[in-house]
């Protein structure tokens, strides 16, 4: 961005539509299992998501742009969590909660668990924790915006 | 009248009854009219038997006993009719285990889909051979070993 | 003339708690016949549990009932020892007690809170998380795990009370007494929540008994069953507290049930934290390099009082490191399925306060 004269910022389209995006997201419910609580967590007022633009947690794909996949994804529950991904309007994001979400977490040895929903949905962001507090989901959605901002941590 | 083959106590200090599968209904009417309820139904596969266990509480006395039947094919006769809580029991058993429940109106699966192949609690279930589970546009599920069909 | 509806709710909707699906039959707005689908949520944790040894299988039970881990590890571990016979020490028992009893409020503030939400209040949804949040940094303190915590152990706990942690509960428990009025005073003023609650969700106590229902239901329909009383474990039998009932047998009387057990959990860790005995919070014969060592043999069924019934666990040893068998009988499961029978012929809207007011924990229902 550069500041011209009379304080007026010029900018390209692209980063002003890439900056309004990142501080308005409206994550979907996709509470799971364990996670979910922690997620409801972060929706609460100790740690409060509002502040970074979230806290509309909205109930349907339609009017949603990230989806958090808050617990562990059972293969009967895969099917069903991929379709609600195709029902989201672009521009989407994902972000995996969880190790269960991850790589399965304390059930890789078992039967029914998808050994990381990354083979289901393709996950922008990995917040690792069992489950990860309110506040490692915070810096996740934070990270989120920062990706959507092409901006690199420094 | 039923047969009690042997009564024990376990460590908890329950009381164990062992009996036939034939004499189970009997029994089970006989401590119903005891006012006795169903807790839980287990089944515990032992290679070349699976024992069946219920656990059967009474309110009032509040006196736990544990009933133990072993079974060689498979099948037991159900208690649905005696205690509404078996319904959803006997459907997980049969699901995990594949016991048979002779006289349920309605066993299918219950936590796994309907198509799945083999029964997981069993000791010779492959854990190796994964399965997976897709979902059709009417909401039917198809289980294979294809990783391809899955979701 | 009527008109038939099928409706499907879930598996991800907010009104579930949980991942369940019903598919309800509706005549015009009268739900006719609800088919309950569940198994969305199935993680094996009994298969799991056969694979691993004794002592580590708490984290698997801490995930049963995720929002309620101390009752379940409690419920586990009184199994274990039961079949392997170690003895803990007083101390440990004590903390155990304190422990499930801050994690059944911990559980409650989220089951009253989505009850609100369910309803249309988002108020005493912040004021309970509030709650939840302050018993939760008291866990961290102690085990330092937020939610599911792994804090007990074989033969104790994982690490003992110090003074900060003491101070920190009994700060709680001093501000939590005039905030649970607080809150419930936000429930109650308000006249839609009688109207949604009052009348709706009917369960008689006799189909109470026959589904096997237990814990806050069966109490709410008039039956005082519940096993710290009437089989005590830990101490239970040593601190002073009533087991509310209520004879209206609808959701209002569930709500009112929950709410004084939340205030009989604060007078038994008040009794605790005057009783809780100095000396050793661990049974050295369980000490860590002994752990995996431990066999058991033979059958236990031991049960608890978790926040929603009775929570059975059945072990089947066969004389090795590891269980033969690992079953939990789990209250929701059961309470789960008696929703059919309570919602029918009512109203579709009384159908989702019952869903909330059954309070069923997905973890637990699939395990």
């Amino acid at each position: 961005m550069k500041t011209g004269d009379m304080g007026v910022k010029t900018t390209t389209l692209e980063k002003a539509l890439e900056w309004g995006r990142s501080n308005s997201l409206w994550p979907l419910t996709m509470g799971l299992a364990c996670c979910a609580i922690e997620m409801m967590a972060t929706q609460a007022a100790d740690v409060d998501v509002a502040r970074f633009g979230s806290e509309i947690f909205r109930n349907s794909p339609r009017q949603s742009d990230l989806m958090i996949v808050a617990g562990t994804t059972t293969k009967r529950m895969a099917p069903r969590l991929k379709r609600i991904y195709e029902e989201m309007p672009y521009p989407k994001y994902v972000i995996a909660m969880g190790v269960c979400v991850i790589q399965g977490g304390p059930y890789v040895d078992g039967y029914s668990v998808v050994l990381g929903v990354d083979k289901v949905v393709p996950v922008d962001v990995y917040v690792p924790g069992c489950p990860p507090s309110p506040q490692a989901l915070t810096y996740g959605l934070i990270t989120l915006q920062k990706k959507i901002r092409n901006e690199t941590d420094r | 009248m039923y047969k009690i083959i042997s009564e024990e106590t376990d460590k908890s200090g329950m009381k164990v009854l062992n009996i036939d599968k034939s004499d189970l209904i009997e029994l089970m009417e006989d401590y119903k009219d005891r006012k006795y309820f169903l807790s839980s139904i287990t089944g515990v596969d032992m290679k070349d038997h699976i024992d069946v266990i219920y656990h059967l509480h009474n309110f009032d006395k509040n006196d736990y006993i544990c009933v133990k039947v072993s079974t060689t094919d498979e099948k037991v006769p159900s208690i649905t009719k005696l205690w509404k809580a078996a319904i959803v029991d006997e459907r997980e058993q049969y699901d995990l285990m594949g016991i048979t429940f002779e006289g349920h109106d309605n066993l299918r699966r219950i936590l796994l889909p309907d198509d799945w192949v083999g029964h997981p609690l069993r000791k010779d279930y492959d854990l190796n051979k994964v399965q997976y589970v897709s979902v059709d546009r009417d909401g039917n599920e198809h289980v294979s070993f294809d990783d391809k069909e899955g979701w | 003339m009527s008109h038939w509806i099928e409706l499907n709710i879930g598996p991800v909707h907010p009104a579930t708690h949980g991942i369940y699906r019903f598919r309800v039959k509706l005549n015009e707005e009268t739900v006719e016949d609800v088919d309950i689908t569940i198994g969305y949520l199935h993680r094996n944790a009994e298969k799991i549990c056969e694979l691993n040894y004794f002592v580590n299988n708490t984290i698997y039970f801490d995930r049963m009932d995720y929002i309620d881990a101390m009752n379940m590890e409690v419920g586990y571990l009184r199994a274990v020892e039961t079949l392997i016979d170690m003895e803990v020490p007083e101390r440990a028992q004590w903390i155990r007690m304190i422990m499930a009893e801050l994690s059944r409020i911990a559980a409650r503030m989220v089951g009253i809170g989505a009850l609100g939400l369910d309803v249309g209040m988002l108020t005493p949804f912040f004021h309970t998380f509030h709650e939840r949040e302050k018993i939760q940094k008291i866990f961290v303190e102690a085990s330092g795990g937020r939610q599911e915590v792994n804090y007990m152990s074989i033969g104790g706990v994982y690490q003992d009370f110090n003074d900060k942690i003491i101070e920190e509960i009994k700060e709680f428990i001093a501000g939590f007494k005039g905030k649970l009025e607080e809150m419930v005073k936000m429930f109650t003023d308000s006249e839609i929540f009688w109207q949604r609650n009052v009348g709706t969700g009917v369960l008689e106590p006799d189909i109470a008994l026959d589904y096997g229902v237990t814990g806050p239901m069966l109490r709410a329909s008039g039956i005082p069953y519940d096993v710290r009383k009437d089989s005590p474990y830990l101490f239970y039998d040593k601190v002073n507290f009533d087991v509310p009932i209520a004879r209206t047998k609808d959701n209002m009387g569930r709500f009112l049930v929950k709410v004084e057990e939340l205030r009989q959990s604060v007078r038994i860790i008040e009794q605790c934290l005057a009783k809780l005995p100095e000396g050793p919070y661990f049974n050295p014969k369980a000490k860590k390099s002994a752990m995996l060592l431990l066999k058991g043999q033979g059958d236990v069924f031991t049960r608890v009082e978790s926040e929603s019934g009775e929570f059975g666990v059945f072990i089947r040893g066969d004389g090795g490191v590891k269980p033969y068998r690992v079953h939990a009988r789990s209250p929701s499961f059961k309470n789960l399925a008696v929703v059919p029978i309570m919602t029918k012929g009512s109203l579709i809207a009384d159908l989702i306060i019952t869903i909330a007011s059954v309070d069923a924990v997905a973890g637990e229902v699939d395990r």
